[in-house]
């Protein structure tokens, strides 16, 4: 069964007809084509699916579509502008933290929260706030190092707040 | 998501509504919150026949309040707001809520709600045990109507809850003790984002020559049906002076009111071993807090 739904992606909104049960990630991949945000485990665990829900990191895949109606939802596709990425993914880039680059998005969305709640964390407190995102990749190491880095760089304000 | 027999998603601004569409759908309506652990309950074949989906964060129930009684959490709070609250505060007696919200993630904290978390009744929470080892009290709303219970009798069952359908909980209340007391959690878990291989929550209070005047030990994590209170870990505790020998005697005597499941985080044998150890290592964080 279908139900018409608004939804406010990236300061665009959207009137679309969505199963009552799907999920806010399945929408934004499949209806809106916005596929910066991975489907990993697709159940909570691994954090690819991570987006901003009124400036909140969430996992896109826990959250039904319905649920999400008059908040605003950022994607990694909403991050920085047409003509400069955002410096959280330049830190990304600039330390090498991408290997096969899926859990990047969320990995760089969750970090996006941790720096707006605290700007200049431990390492400690870095590994320990994107606990809920995993990389079989990297080893974690230039993840740790990339928000290190923004967080030296200073980031802009979140979006969506 | 496969809920198969999903006729109906609503999104209540009022408690009539909520009220009308579990009319409609009686025990086949389920109740949302903040939706962290729909998908462990869809694993488990819990909702095959749900066919009304009922969003509560319309109706408020969410913030907290410092009273001089105690806490007052409302039920829609998340994870997040709570350990964020001024309320919460320094306070010894509420350091086993404290420790256990510092284990979910950062999404799960902010979707997670207190309430939720402990309808959910979920054995492998964490939230429920510690909650559970301090005086807590529920006040739940339906149709108008008011109710309070204990904590401990909104438990019914593996994933059973005791509310009535449409009953939703408004309200977490905890009653500040009298005197020194100090409370602690602690958990066992196999990654930095699993439910618990076994978790643990001590709460203590001494009198003025440092005697045992109150207890609560609680586990959780697979070792009964829901969050369990260890009364016979209680009894080694009370009227005693706190001892580190006193409070190893009290966590061996946990597996007296434990029955450890296996599963695949961990054999039952395994859960009980550490059963132990994680409630002594509760008691002895809370009664450093008590100095």
């Amino acid at each position: 069964m279908k139900q018409l739904i608004s939804l406010e992606v990236n300061g665009d909104v959207h009137e679309i007809a969505v199963e009552a049960d799907a999920t806010l990630l399945s929408v934004l991949r499949d209806n809106l084509e916005l596929i910066g945000t991975k489907r990993g485990c697709d159940s909570g665990g691994c954090g690819c699916c991570t987006v901003h829900v009124d400036g909140k990191a969430m996992y896109s895949c826990m959250m039904y579509a319905v649920s999400a109606q008059g908040r605003k939802i950022t994607t990694i596709e909403g991050l920085g502008t047409e003509e400069r990425i955002d410096p959280m993914q330049e830190a990304f880039v600039k330390e090498g933290a991408v290997q096969c680059g899926y859990c990047t998005c969320g990995m760089i969305m969750t970090a996006k929260q941790l720096l707006h709640d605290n700007p200049h964390p431990s390492e400690d407190e870095i590994r320990h706030g994107i606990a809920g995102n995993l990389c079989r990749c990297t080893g974690y190491h230039k993840i740790v190092e990339a928000i290190k880095t923004a967080a030296g760089n200073g980031l802009p304000h979140m979006k969506g707040q | 998501m496969a809920l198969v027999k999903l006729k109906e998603f609503c999104v209540p601004d009022t408690p009539e509504q909520v009220d009308a569409c579990v009319d409609k759908y009686g025990e086949n309506a389920l109740i949302l919150a903040g939706g962290s652990f729909i998908h462990g309950l869809e694993a488990r074949g819990l909702l095959s026949e749900v066919e009304a989906l009922i969003d509560i964060r319309k109706l408020g129930f969410a913030g907290v309040a410092a009273t001089a009684e105690g806490l007052r959490i409302g039920a829609m709070t998340t994870f997040a707001q709570l350990e964020q609250a001024p309320g919460l505060g320094r306070a010894p007696w509420l350091g086993a809520l404290k420790d256990a919200l510092t284990y979910p993630p950062m999404q799960i904290k902010n979707a997670a709600t207190v309430g939720g978390c402990l309808a959910a009744a979920c054995p492998f929470f964490d939230i429920p045990t510690a909650l559970l080892a301090l005086d807590c009290k529920l006040s739940t709303s339906k149709a108008g109507s008011k109710r309070e219970m204990d904590l401990a009798d909104l438990f019914s069952g593996l994933f059973e809850n005791s509310l009535a359908p449409g009953e939703l909980i408004a309200e977490v209340k905890l009653n500040k003790p009298a005197g020194r007391a100090a409370s602690a959690f602690i958990k066992l878990e196999g990654t930095a984002n699993d439910l618990a291989i076994v978790n643990a929550a001590a709460f203590i209070a001494v009198d003025g020559a440092g005697q045992c005047q109150s207890a609560r030990v609680t586990l959780g994590g697979g070792v009964g049906d829901n969050a369990v209170r260890s009364t016979s870990a209680e009894k080694v505790l009370l009227g005693q002076k706190l001892t580190e020998e006193l409070l190893q005697r009290a966590a061996d005597a946990v597996e007296q009111d434990i029955q450890p499941m296996a599963d695949h985080r961990a054999s039952a044998a395994y859960r009980l071993a550490m059963a132990k150890v994680f409630t002594k290592r509760a008691l002895s964080q809370a009664l450093s807090r008590l100095n």
